[in-house]
C-alpha cells in the first residue's frame, strides 16, 4: 500500500519564534517529497485541525506527521481514525522551549527531529486491535473471605458476572470465627457486630455470582478475557471461562510454636489471638490450664511481627485486634486488669479513638521489649518487660492468661520456590534475574515462567507499592486483601472493591483489543515472524509478565491479552523477529539513520538519547516546560521501555557516525520504578554486551552511557545531558563519520 | 536494676485523688517538651519530666513522690492546652500531689504556708484582722445589700507591701468609674487555689466552704477578683461546692467601662510597655484582649509584644505553689521574661496578676536590671494615667 504522508507544522506556543518553520517545510517537501506540508499558527485549533481533515478527506492523506507539542499532550485533538498513522514530532517542549531561539543548533535539532518523525511515520502501519473468539468479561474471585466476597458483590453490582471459589465448606474466611469488629463508625469507641452473615447472604443470593465452596482452582490456562479455569470440587472438575481474576486468599496466623520465648508451648495459658477469639465466639473464656474463668489478662503485641527472627514486617491489623479483644474483657467486667505490651501502638486513623477509649477503660499499656513470660509460683503468669517509658525493667501483676498477637503470613508465601527449567547442556546461561515464584497452590497458572504470581520480599505478590496497587506481574490478575499485604477488615473491604474495579477495567479494555496497564488503551501488540525464530527462549525468559508461553519445541506462543506492550521481547530477540506495527527494531534503526550527521570538521557532535517513555521522556518535557537549557546536539528518541532497546541500534548509531548514546531509564532494583518491572535492569545487563560491540569497532566504552532517573529528577537533566555531551566531546569525533 | 512493680491499687488511689485523666496519656512527650522547665538549666529541670511523672502515675509505680519531681510543676497549662489527648495534666499533677500530701507527707518548706492558711485564712502568715490594712485612708466601701460587686482582693495584695499597691489602684479605678462595689474584710479567707494545687485537698475544702458560706450569707451575686488565680477557682472549682456567682477579673470589667466611656487614661506616660500574660488569666481563662486593650488606651504607651505571648506566653513560675519555692538564680523563668522584655526595647514590663508581679520583680532584681526595666501591675499604670 502506498502511503500518502502529510506534515503539519505548528508555529504556536513559541515554536515559530524559535525556529524557521519555512525551512522545516522545505525539508519535508524537498528531502522527503511528502504529499502535503502545511503550517498553522495554532494547529490544535479548529482551523488547524480542519487543515488536516481537509487533507485526509480531500487529498487522501493517510499518514500524518504532526510537528508541534509533545505527544504527551493534546492527545484528544490529534487522534484520527484507526486506519490513519499518526506520528508526533516534539518541537515545543524538547526543541523550542529548551534551546536558544534562532540558533543554528536549535534549527538543526528541529530538522533532525522532523526527519526522524517522517522516517518513522513512513514505516508505521495502521493498528488493528487484537481480537479473539469467546472473550469473557466474567470475573473469577479466588477466596471467599471478606475481601473476596466484597470483590464478587462489587463486580456484580457493576453488572459483571463473578465466579467465586472458596476452599472451605462455607464462605466467610477468617471472619467466620470472629465475634465482633473494631469500630468503623462514630464515635469509634464501641465494638460493632460482625456483619459477615449479611455479606454471605448477599453473595449467595446474587444471581450474577456463581459460588463454589469446598473447591479449589486446579489450573488456569489462557490469558485475560480468555482464561480457562478448572475448578476442582468434590472430586470432579468444572471448567469456567473468565476474563480477569481477583486473588483474595488471605493470610494465616504466624506459627505460634515458634514463639517459645513468649511462653507459647511452656504454659497452656499462653494462647494466640485467634484462639482467644474462638473462646469469645463460643462464649466460654476460660484458662486452658484449669478451666477457671479468666480474671486478668495480658496481650503481647508484635508476637513475631517486626522481629527479624520471625516476620520482619508489621502485620498491620493486630494492634487494633488486640484493642478489640481487650475491649471484650472490659465489656464483660470493667474491673478486669488488662495489660497490653506493645512496640508501637499502630491504631491509625479513627482507631486512635478506640485506643483512647481503652486507655480510659484503664488498660495498662506498656511499651517495651518483653523479657519474660513466667509462672508466678502460684500457677498464674507474670510478664516482665523493659519499659521504655519509665526507662526501667518492670513486671506486671499476676495474670491468668497471656494472649499473643501473632501476626499474619500471606497465603501466597506458603510454598517452595518454583525452579525455572534448567537450561540444557551447552545452552547459554540466562543472565536475566529470575522472579521469585512460590508454589503456593492458589492459582496454578499454566504459564511458562511458573504457576503463581511473582513475589516480592516476604512472599507477598508484587504490586507496585507506590504507583500501582493491586497490579501483579500477571496482567488481569489482581491480588487483594491480606494475601497482598497485611491489613485490617476495613482496608480489606476497600481492597476487594478496588481489585474488582481493576478486573472490570481489564475485561473492558482487553475485549476492545486495548492494553490495560500501564499503556492503557494501546492497540498495538507484538507480532512474531516465526520463520526466523531460533527457539533461543530469550523472549519467553525475559518477558516481565510471563506473557509468552512455549510449545514443546520451544517456539514462543504469544498471548497478546497478557501483554503490556513494553517491547522487552523486541529488545531481547537476537533475530529481530518481534515487531509492533508502530514500533520495531528496523523502524528505530532507520530513525537513527535518518539523523543528519555533519562531518568531523564541522565540530558538531551528534548524540542520541534513548528515553524511556514512562519517566525520562516526561522529565525531558518537564525540563522544557521549566525552560531549562541543555545541549542541542542531543536527538531524543522515545522508547517504550529501556528493556525494548535492541543492541543493534547502538551498532547502527555508531557506524553511522553518531558520537555518543545515552540511555535514560527508570530506577531498578528492589524498590524499582520501572513500569515494566525489569526493563531498565535488562537494559543494564545488555549494556555489558555493548562493550563487545564497542571493542570490535575500536570505540571507547564511554560513548554509551546509562542513567536512571524518575520524573521528579527533571531539574537534574541539563546537568546529566551536558556532562555526557562534554565527556563525549572530549573523546573526539566518532571515526566512523562519513563512512 | 530491680524491676518496678505495677500497682493497680496505687493507680486507682491516684485517680481517686484527682488524676482522673492520667490513663488517657499516650506518652507522646509533647508535654515534656513544651514545659518551661526545658528552658532553664539545673537539677529540677533535669529531674522533672512531666511525661515520665504521669507514666509512673498511670502504672502506679513508685518514684513520682520525690519532692523535686512532684512539686516542680507551676501548673502553667502550656502542656495541657496543647495535649493531643486532652489529658487534664494539671489535675493529674494535683491528684498525684494529693495522694502524697493527703497522707500527711508535706514538704518541709510548705508546712508554714499551709499552716498559716489553716490558722489565719491566708498563706502569708498575716493576722486575719490585718487583711484590711491596705484600705487605710481610702474610704473603701463595705459590701452591703445594695452593692453590685463584691471586690475580692487576693491575700497577696492584702499582705505583701508591694502588692497592696495593686489593691489600692484597682479600688481607685473602680471608684473613679463609679462602680458600685464593696469589700467584706477580715472574714474573707484565701481562695485556696494554690493550696489545692499543692495537694492539700482538705485545706482547700475548708477555705472554700468558709468563703462560700460567707459570700452567700452576705448576698454576693457578682465578684471582681484582683488575681486571675482567685478568678479561676471561683469560676471553675467553687460552683460544684455551692459557690455560684458571676465572677469577673478586674481587667475585664475595666475594659467594659472603657468601652462604655466611663473610663479614660489621658495622662501621657510616654513608655514602651510589654505585657506579660498571666497563665491563669490567659491559657486557663482565655482572657488576652482585655488587658491589651486597656494598655493600648493609655496615652503615650507604646505596646511591645514579648517573644512568647498570648497562648504561648511563658510562665512566671509562681503558680501551682511555686511562689513559695526556693529556686537558684539562673533557673527562674521570670529571668527569661525580663531579658526578653529588655531585648525588645521595653522600659516597663507589666502584668495583671499579683504572683506574676512578685516573680517578675524578683527576677528583675536578681538580674540587677531595675534601672533598665520597671516591673509593675497594669492597674498601677492605669491609675496613674487617670485624668
Amino acid at each position: 500500500m502506498d502511503k500518502k504522508t502529510g506534515v503539519y507544522i505548528c508555529t504556536g506556543c513559541g515554536i515559530g519564534d524559535a525556529l524557521d518553520a519555512d525551512a522545516l517545510s522545505n525539508l519535508a517537501t524537498s528531502e522527503f517529497k511528502v504529499a502535503s506540508c502545511k503550517l498553522s499558527p495554532i494547529l490544535c485549533s479548529a482551523e488547524g485541525l480542519s487543515l488536516m481533515r481537509q487533507d485526509i478527506d480531500g487529498a487522501g492523506i493517510d499518514t500524518l506527521v504532526i510537528a508541534a507539542c509533545s505527544p504527551r499532550v493534546m492527545t484528544d485533538a490529534f487522534t484520527f481514525e484507526l486506519d490513519k498513522v499518526v506520528e508526533r514530532v516534539n518541537l515545543r517542549e524538547q526543541v523550542a522551549w529548551c534551546h536558544p531561539a534562532g540558533d543554528e543548533d536549535t534549527q538543526m535539532l528541529a530538522e533532525d527531529q522532523l526527519r526522524m518523525g517522517i522516517t518513522k511515520a513512513n514505516e508505521m502501519q495502521p493498528l488493528t486491535p487484537f481480537e479473539a473468539e469467546d472473550m469473557s468479561k466474567r470475573i473469577l474471585v479466588v477466596g471467599g473471605g471478606l475481601t473476596g466476597m466484597t470483590a464478587a458483590v462489587e463486580a456484580a453490582k457493576a453488572g459483571y458476572e463473578a465466579v467465586l471459589v472458596e476452599k472451605a465448606g462455607e464462605l466467610g474466611g477468617y471472619l467466620k470465627d470472629v465475634l465482633k469488629l473494631p469500630p468503623s463508625r462514630p464515635p469509634y469507641e464501641e465494638l460493632q457486630e460482625n456483619t459477615l452473615a449479611t455479606l454471605a447472604e448477599a453473595v449467595a443470593g446474587n444471581p450474577k455470582i456463581t459460588v463454589y465452596t469446598g473447591a479449589q482452582v486446579a489450573s488456569i490456562a489462557g490469558a485475560p478475557c480468555l482464561f480457562d479455569v478448572q475448578v476442582q470440587q468434590n472430586g470432579s472438575q468444572v471448567s469456567e471461562r473468565v476474563g480477569a481474576i481477583v486473588m483474595a486468599t488471605g493470610a494465616v496466623p504466624y506459627e505460634a510454636a515458634k514463639l517459645a520465648h513468649l511462653g507459647y508451648g511452656t504454659s497452656p495459658d499462653v494462647i494466640t489471638a485467634s484462639q482467644l477469639e474462638l473462646m469469645f465466639k463460643a462464649a466460654n473464656v476460660t484458662r486452658p490450664s484449669n478451666g477457671q474463668p479468666v480474671s486478668s489478662v495480658a496481650f503481647i503485641l508484635c508476637a513475631g511481627s517486626r522481629d527479624p527472627e520471625h516476620l520482619p514486617y508489621c502485620s498491620a491489623a493486630c494492634c487494633v485486634e488486640s484493642l478489640k479483644q481487650a475491649k471484650y474483657f472490659k465489656e464483660a467486667n470493667p474491673d478486669t486488669p488488662v495489660y497490653i505490651f506493645y512496640k508501637d501502638m499502630r491504631a491509625h486513623g479513627h482507631y486512635e479513638l478506640l485506643y483512647k477509649q481503652l486507655q480510659k477503660d484503664g488498660v495498662f499499656f506498656v511499651r517495651g521489649k518483653i523479657t519474660g513470660v513466667e509462672d508466678d509460683g502460684s500457677g498464674s503468669l507474670v510478664v516482665a518487660a523493659d519499659d521504655e517509658l519509665t526507662r526501667s525493667p518492670m513486671m506486671s501483676e499476676s495474670v491468668d492468661l497471656v494472649v499473643l498477637a501473632n501476626g499474619m503470613v500471606s497465603t501466597s508465601a506458603l510454598g517452595e520456590p518454583f525452579k525455572a527449567q534448567a537450561p540444557k547442556e551447552g545452552e547459554e546461561e540466562a543472565e536475566v534475574p529470575t522472579d521469585t515464584i512460590l508454589v503456593s497452590n492458589i492459582l496454578n497458572l499454566q504459564y511458562r515462567q511458573g504457576p503463581e504470581l511473582p513475589a516480592l520480599k516476604y512472599g507477598f505478590p508484587d504490586s507496585h507499592f507506590i504507583c500501582f496497587p493491586y497490579e501483579s506481574r500477571r496482567t488481569g490478575i489482581y491480588p487483594a486483601g491480606t494475601v497482598r499485604a497485611p491489613m485490617d477488615y476495613a482496608a480489606a473491604v476497600e481492597d476487594g472493591t478496588g481489585a474488582a474495579l481493576k478486573a472490570i477495567q481489564c475485561v473492558e479494555m482487553v475485549s476492545q483489543g486495548k492494553a490495560v496497564h500501564p499503556r492503557a488503551g494501546d492497540m498495538s501488540y507484538p507480532e512474531f515472524f516465526m520463520q526466523r525464530c531460533t527457539q533461543c527462549k530469550r523472549c519467553t525468559e525475559e518477558c516481565p509478565f510471563g506473557a509468552i508461553n512455549e510449545d514443546e519445541k520451544a517456539n514462543p506462543i504469544p498471548n497478546p491479552t497478557r501483554c503490556r506492550r513494553c517491547g522487552v521481547c523486541m529488545g531481547a530477540c537476537p533475530e529481530r523477529i518481534i515487531s509492533f506495527k508502530n514500533y520495531s527494531v528496523a523502524m528505530i534503526g532507520n530513525v537513527i539513520k535518518s539523523i543528519n550527521v555533519p562531518d568531523e570538521y564541522d565540530e558538531k557532535p551528534r548524540l542520541i538519547v534513548l528515553a524511556c517513555e514512562n519517566d525520562a521522556y516526561p522529565a525531558l518535557d518537564m525540563a522544557g516546560i521549566r525552560r531549562l537549557n541543555y545541549n542541542a546536539w542531543m536527538r531524543i528518541i522515545p522508547v517504550r521501555c529501556l528493556g525494548s532497546m535492541n543492541l543493534v541500534w547502538i551498532a547502527d548509531a555508531l557506524s553511522k557516525g553518531i558520537d555518543g548514546i545515552l540511555l535514560l531509564g527508570c530506577k531498578h532494583g528492589d524498590d524499582y520504578q520501572c513500569h515494566f518491572i525489569k526493563g531498565s535492569e535488562l537494559a543494564n545487563i545488555r549494556m555489558t554486551k555493548i562493550q563487545e560491540t564497542l571493542n570490535r569497532l575500536r570505540l571507547e566504552s564511554e560513548r554509551v552511557g546509562l542513567e536512571q532517573l524518575s520524573i521528579a529528577d527533571y531539574s537534574r537533566l541539563p546537568e546529566i545531558l551536558d556532562a555526557f555531551a562534554s565527556k563525549v566531546e572530549a573523546l573526539g569525533p566518532n571515526p566512523y563519520k562519513g563512512f | 536494676m530491680e524491676p518496678k512493680a505495677v500497682s493497680l491499687e496505687m493507680r486507682e488511689y491516684i485517680v481517686e485523688m484527682g488524676a482522673e485523666t492520667v490513663n488517657w496519656c499516650m506518652q507522646c512527650g509533647l508535654c515534656t517538651n513544651l514545659c518551661p522547665w526545658r528552658l532553664v538549666p539545673g537539677e529540677t529541670s533535669e529531674s522533672f519530666n512531666i511525661r515520665h511523672m504521669q507514666r509512673l502515675g498511670q502504672m502506679g509505680m513508685e518514684g513520682f513522690e520525690d519532692e523535686m519531681v512532684l512539686f516542680a510543676c507551676s501548673t502553667c497549662s502550656m502542656c495541657q492546652t496543647n495535649c493531643p489527648r486532652g489529658v487534664k495534666i494539671v489535675d493529674n499533677v494535683r491528684g498525684m500531689r494529693a495522694s502524697i500530701v493527703g497522707g500527711g507527707m508535706v514538704p518541709a518548706n510548705l508546712r508554714p504556708i499551709l499552716g498559716s492558711a489553716h490558722a489565719n485564712g491566708n498563706p502569708w502568715s498575716g493576722a486575719r484582722e490585718n487583711r484590711t490594712a491596705w484600705q487605710e485612708g481610702l474610704n473603701i466601701p463595705q459590701f452591703g445589700p445594695d452593692t453590685e460587686y463584691f471586690l475580692f482582693v487576693c491575700c497577696h495584695s492584702c499582705y505583701d507591701p508591694r502588692s497592696t499597691k495593686v489593691a489600692k489602684s484597682i479600688a481607685k479605678l473602680l471608684q473613679h468609674a463609679g462602680v458600685s462595689f464593696g469589700v467584706i474584710g477580715a472574714e474573707e479567707s484565701c481562695c485556696g487555689e494554690s493550696m489545692r494545687k499543692l495537694g492539700d485537698e482538705e485545706l482547700f475544702q475548708k477555705l472554700a466552704q468558709s468563703n462560700i458560706e460567707l459570700f452567700n450569707g452576705k448576698g454576693v451575686k457578682k465578684i471582681i477578683t484582683t488575681s486571675p488565680h482567685c478568678l479561676w477557682t471561683f469560676k471553675n472549682e467553687y460552683p460544684e461546692m455551692g459557690g455560684e456567682w458571676e465572677v469577673i477579673h478586674y481587667t475585664e470589667l475595666l475594659s467594659q467601662l472603657l468601652n462604655e466611656g466611663k473610663l479614660a487614661f489621658p495622662k501621657d506616660l510616654g513608655k514602651n510597655v510589654a505585657f506579660h500574660d498571666p497563665c491563669y488569666l490567659g491559657r486557663h481563662s482565655g482572657i488576652y484582649d482585655a488587658p491589651r486593650q486597656l494598655l493600648g488606651s493609655i496615652q503615650g504607651v507604646e505596646a511591645v509584644e514579648l517573644g512568647r505571648h498570648r497562648e504561648l506566653s511563658l510562665c512566671c513560675a509562681g503558680g501551682g505553689g511555686r511562689i513559695w519555692a526556693e529556686v537558684p538564680m539562673g533557673e527562674r523563668f521570670g529571668e527569661l521574661r525580663v531579658t526578653d522584655a529588655i531585648d525588645r526595647g521595653a522600659s516597663v514590663l507589666t502584668t495583671s496578676c499579683p504572683y506574676c508581679l512578685n516573680m517578675l520583680t524578683d527576677a528583675c532584681s536578681s538580674l540587677e536590671k531595675q534601672e533598665v526595666l520597671e516591673i509593675n501591675e497594669l492597674s498601677e499604670m492605669l491609675a496613674a494615667a487617670l485624668p
